[in-house]
């Protein structure tokens, strides 16, 4: 009877087992990644890391990961005698709103065509491609590595069969005058206030629940800042509202423009469930154009 | 959200900057509260050999008990090393050693043999010294500890703009990732803390191998570390840090060809002194001892 039982609670973790692990996309994934590009092989064993225990892989900016909702991440070394290690981290960010989202924390680099949006800067490859967040450095100069890392992050690209949606907020951001390269989405308070502080409290009640896209602007009327916020209900929308124009905009006049300490313009709209602000426009004609084309 | 608390945004930074004379390296101006010391100034000893690391990036660990022993003796103005740091530690203090294990580029085990070897030299009991990192807050000698010794690399950091001393201290909070605002901005309030008030006797912030930028989730590369084969040793973290800023700022400039300022800006180092009173910042509060290999100094 005990031998019976046993059997049957044995079957049922090896069921369990390889259900995850076929349930799991990043582990799908993992499987069908390379062994060995250029003569870099894999080294040792697949780590895996999940919004918990990714602070000990990645000490200080794992907390970027979390505020983009991270799943899993993985972590796979290639090496090979003579030359330096080569490090993928495929982050499964849950949905490619996220993916693209935390590729926007960091959009410096020269553009290549690996995934979505890659980029390059000397040692680090990365890019997004639908849910996943791929990254792959070599620590230290070498020709050969960095032909290897590009290589890998092709055939990375190629092993995620679809593309994934930017976030449709995007779609709400004027063209005119938007610099390349400044877009960032995201959901949290501690990246909005890594990209331009705003302030110590979530005034805007910014939440996983919320979208948000900053993104700067250059015209012949000067620059400025632009943030969308999209919440999900009205309820939300007009708390973030009152607590913008209780906080940040007292001194705002019948339009809702305020002039700034700097001598800068910001205004604040709120369009159904989307909070419009112009952040530091260089003229009042600049913001007034700049709510205008968003808020529509 | 507490509607009684008095919300910090930028456009209150935005007002302070408007009155406030503010220093180089800083992106949003600080509020001023409690400058450290109007007057006075610290003393900070800069040390270098030029075979302080070999070949192979790793420190020499008879070269660096050299100049820590030089970078002490000036420091405390005395002739022998033994000397200061009986004035470092009593024989009655419990030591802690705070050091730092960040796996790219972690203080080298050397420094911290090097560093415990005197404390026990100076007659501290060996039950009563220890050296840390991430365990400080179950560590039954940092508990008890009468005395800090705080060492650590200089890098460049995703959240802070630098790893600095002041920053080293973060693993004495129960929760490091609320200090990460405004680039950091607040880390000197942990030095007020009263268990960590006052203790610290010594920083050794160590720029052997600096990092002088960071790329990709793990912010390394060796592209962006060199051989600086250096030490700054102070009793004030402000003014060791404010120095290894600038040489960090320098080593950019340098190696970008332009001027590439530390992103983000490296806050809390101004803020420590500012509005924290933790040390001095500024270069005329800042008594600068260079000591040894002075090739390619940046400062």
């Amino acid at each position: 009877m005990r031998l019976a039982y046993l059997a049957t609670l044995c079957g049922f973790l090896v069921f369990m087992t390889a259900d995850t692990s076929r349930a799991d996309p990043l582990r799908q994934l993992t499987g069908s990644l390379p062994q060995r590009v250029m003569g870099w092989v894999v080294e040792g064993q697949d780590r895996f890391f999940d919004d918990k225990t990714i602070f000990d892989y990645i000490d200080g900016s794992g907390e970027v990961y979390r505020a983009y909702n991270l799943r899993g991440c993985l972590s796979r070394v290639y090496s090979r005698d003579g030359g330096p290690s080569i490090v993928l981290d495929v982050f499964d960010m849950g949905t490619p709103v996220d993916a693209f989202g935390v590729f926007t924390h960091d959009t410096d680099g020269e553009a290549v065509a690996v995934g979505q949006d890659g980029r390059w800067r000397p040692g680090w490859l990365n890019f997004w491609k639908n849910r996943y967040f791929v990254s792959v450095t070599v620590q230290e100069e070498n020709a050969q590595a960095f032909e290897a890392a590009l290589e890998l992050g092709r055939q990375v690209d190629a092993r995620i069969p679809e593309e994934g949606e930017r976030p449709k907020l995007l779609t709400r951001l004027p063209q005119g005058g938007l610099q390349a390269g400044t877009v960032r989405f995201l959901h949290h308070p501690i990246v909005l206030n890594y990209h331009f502080y705003f302030s110590d409290e979530n005034i805007l009640e910014l939440s996983p629940a919320t979208d948000a896209v900053l993104a700067t602007y250059q015209r012949a009327t000067g620059s400025a800042r632009l943030l969308l916020v999209q919440y999900p209900d009205a309820g939300a929308a007009r708390r973030a509202a009152g607590n913008t124009r209780r906080h940040y905009l007292p001194d705002a006049d019948a339009d809702g423009v305020a002039r700034l300490e700097n001598g800068r313009w910001a205004s604040a709209r709120l369009k159904d469930k989307l909070l419009v602000l112009v952040l530091e426009a260089g003229s009042r004609e600049f913001a007034a154009d700049l709510m205008r084309e968003t808020a529509h | 959200m507490n509607e009684k608390r008095h919300v910090v945004t930028r456009r209150d930074f935005l007002r302070a900057g408007s009155c406030l004379a503010v220093g180089s390296m800083i992106g949003l101006p600080l509020l001023e509260k409690n400058a450290f010391a109007a007057t006075g100034t610290s003393r900070v000893v800069l040390i270098r050999h030029d075979g302080a690391v070999d070949g192979g990036g790793n420190a020499r660990a008879d070269i660096l008990s050299g100049m820590l022993d030089a970078a002490v003796a000036a420091l405390f103005q005395v002739s022998d090393a033994s000397e200061a740091w009986r004035a470092i530690v009593k024989p009655g203090d419990t030591v802690g050693i705070k050091t730092n294990l960040w796996g790219s580029l972690p203080t080298p085990p050397a420094l911290e043999d090097a560093v415990k070897q005197r404390v026990l030299a100076a007659g501290v009991s060996p039950s009563r010294a220890a050296v840390d990192d991430r365990g400080i807050r179950s560590n039954p000698v940092f508990e008890k500890a009468t005395a800090l010794i705080n060492m650590r690399p200089l890098r460049t950091h995703h959240w802070s703009g630098l790893g600095t001393l002041l920053k080293n201290y973060i693993m004495f909070v129960p929760s490091p990732w609320s200090y990460h605002g405004n680039a950091c901005e607040s880390l000197g309030s942990i030095w007020n803390k009263p268990e960590i008030k006052g203790k610290t006797r010594l920083n050794v912030l160590v720029m052997l191998t600096p990092q002088f930028h960071g790329v990709g989730p793990h912010h390394f590369s060796k592209t962006y570390v060199w051989t600086y084969g250096g030490l700054i040793v102070s009793v004030d973290p402000v003014a060791a840090d404010a120095t290894g800023a600038r040489i960090i700022q320098a080593k950019r400039n340098l190696f970008f060809g332009e001027e590439r300022p530390i992103s983000p800006p490296p806050r809390h180092i101004e803020a420590a002194d500012v509005t924290y009173g933790v040390g001095h910042s500024r270069p005329e509060r800042i008594e600068l001892v260079r000591l040894g290999w002075d090739r390619d100094l940046l400062i």
